[in-house]
């Protein structure tokens, strides 16, 4: 595998740093050949810059991705806005000679070019395709077998699906196939591919934004869900924190909500603790006990699989 | 930003596909890019500059996704946006976001003392130098373009 800058984005690295040592862990457990790269910005977040000046927004973007074409690395960022934002800048520069060349004219003012030569993924697509299922299974000590997880793909981890080219925009499987690896239900539900409605926060319309983050919650109270997960700093923001408010006014509705990096570090044998699961404001123990309760009631039926699929899958090298 | 093809938004308007896959169509009341486009087209636009409802748009591209043109109302909509940037009439929180970004060109910075108790590794360094000698750069050669537009 070819080496890869990890892009953190702001948010993660300013908010929510354990979700950055969530994610460390797991590409460490699977020894993945990532780097710390200096000198990144704000990919820029497109709903804000791109709004006000976008040929600043194309500029700041391209100087990123010209970054990559210096150190001749992919990238990968566990953040769904940082990679949409520059594959879409990505694939308009590769469209526009005039635009590029326009773009490269500033850029050499600081010894950069953008070439645009390398791969951007998001980290779910990136364990899918890279990593790979196979070698997911293979890594699960502890499964979630009997655990009921509603997925929230998050729009940009799909969509614009002309740049990011990963999966279906309006059917995507990625991410289930991921969470059924380690054992999981992938409990189907109305609001799945609904926007979380973060945005709204951003645009002084809190009000609009509870009312988004209550229509999908709801549904999966409905459900009876054990976990919501997710693999986007913005939708994590917008059910964690702001169902955490809810609740503060009296509006209690218990959804846990699990980075995917939480959710593959747990099965991989992981603590809690260690992956930092005390900093989520909504309480994760119910999630975690039942998990466990689980764990010991069907510990039988994991070595049965286990002994099925020795017996009878393909082996890997 | 780009101009707008209205051509595609005559077609946009007749058609109306994404109106019925649009979270905030779909959720929020009032909420309705047909009637943006509809006053667009006929040249009265002004009186959504200032408009809630413009900044609804989440940008989450399903419109785009669904649109036989590959246009949807996303395009329509960051067009008003950008026209109500430029008249100054953003939301708070959007200018706000737009100074910090400006300055640091970041949205956010590390925490030293967060990373130490989740026993994390020193964060990259950031690129807001040479973002600051792009932006600069930028920023004069389209205020030359702009005076030069004038001129003629």
């Amino acid at each position: 595998m070819k080496d890869f800058a990890i892009f953190w984005g702001c948010t993660i690295q300013s908010r929510f740093p354990f979700l950055e040592k969530s994610t460390r862990m797991v590409l460490d457990g699977f020894n993945l050949p990532y780097r710390d790269v200096d000198g990144f910005t704000c990919c820029p977040e497109k709903s804000l810059v791109n709004n006000i000046d976008r040929g600043l927004w194309v500029l700041t973007a391209a100087r990123n991705i010209a970054l990559l074409d210096k150190a001749g690395l992919d990238l990968v960022s566990p953040c769904t806005g940082c990679v949409s934002n520059l594959a879409t800048v990505n694939s308009e520069l590769h469209l526009s000679y005039k635009e590029k060349e326009k773009v490269n004219s500033v850029l050499h003012e600081v010894g950069l070019e953008f070439k645009g030569k390398n791969k951007l993924s998001h980290l779910v697509p990136f364990f899918h395709d890279e990593v790979g299922i196979h070698a997911v299974k293979n890594k699960v000590v502890k499964p979630f077998n009997g655990m009921r997880i509603a997925i929230h793909y998050g729009c940009h981890m799909i969509r614009p699906s002309h740049t990011l080219k990963n999966d279906d925009p309006l059917e995507p499987k990625k991410f289930d196939n991921l969470i059924k690896a380690l054992g999981a239900e992938s409990v189907q539900h109305m609001t799945k591919l609904m926007c979380c409605g973060q945005g709204l926060d951003r645009v002084d319309q809190h009000e609009n934004s509870l009312h988004f983050a209550r229509i999908k919650l709801k549904e999966l109270k409905a459900l009876g869900i054990d976990a919501m997960t997710l693999c986007c700093p913005s939708c994590y923001l917008q059910f964690d924190n702001n169902q955490f408010l809810m609740e503060k006014e009296g509006e209690k509705l218990g959804i846990p909500i699990l980075y995917f990096t939480e959710l593959l570090g747990l099965a991989m044998g992981y603590k809690q603790e260690d992956l930092g699961l005390e900093s989520h404001r909504i309480d994760v123990t119910p999630f975690l006990e039942k998990w466990n309760r689980l764990n010991g009631e069907l510990s039988h039926v994991s070595d049965l699989n286990r002994e099925l699929e020795e017996g009878f899958g393909i082996a890997q090298p | 930003m780009e101009s707008l093809n209205l051509k595609l938004l005559e077609i946009c308007l007749k058609c109306g596909a994404c109106y019925h896959i649009c979270p905030s169509c779909l959720n929020m009341e009032g909420y309705d890019p047909r009637l943006v486009i509809k006053d667009i087209l006929a040249g009265q636009y002004e009186k959504w500059l200032k408009s809630k409802s413009i900044w609804q748009c989440l940008e989450c591209h399903h419109c785009l996704e669904i649109c036989f043109q590959h246009y949807g109302f996303e395009n329509a909509m960051t067009a008003m946006r950008t026209l109500a940037a430029k008249k100054g009439t953003t939301p708070p929180q959007v200018k706000k976001g737009w100074d910090i970004f400006m300055k640091t060109g970041k949205l956010g910075e590390p925490t030293a003392s967060a990373r130490k108790k989740l026993n994390l590794p020193e964060a990259a360094k950031s690129g807001a130098e040479d973002f600051k000698k792009i932006v600069k750069i930028y920023q004069e050669r389209k205020e030359t373009k702009e005076r030069l537009k004038t001129k003629d």
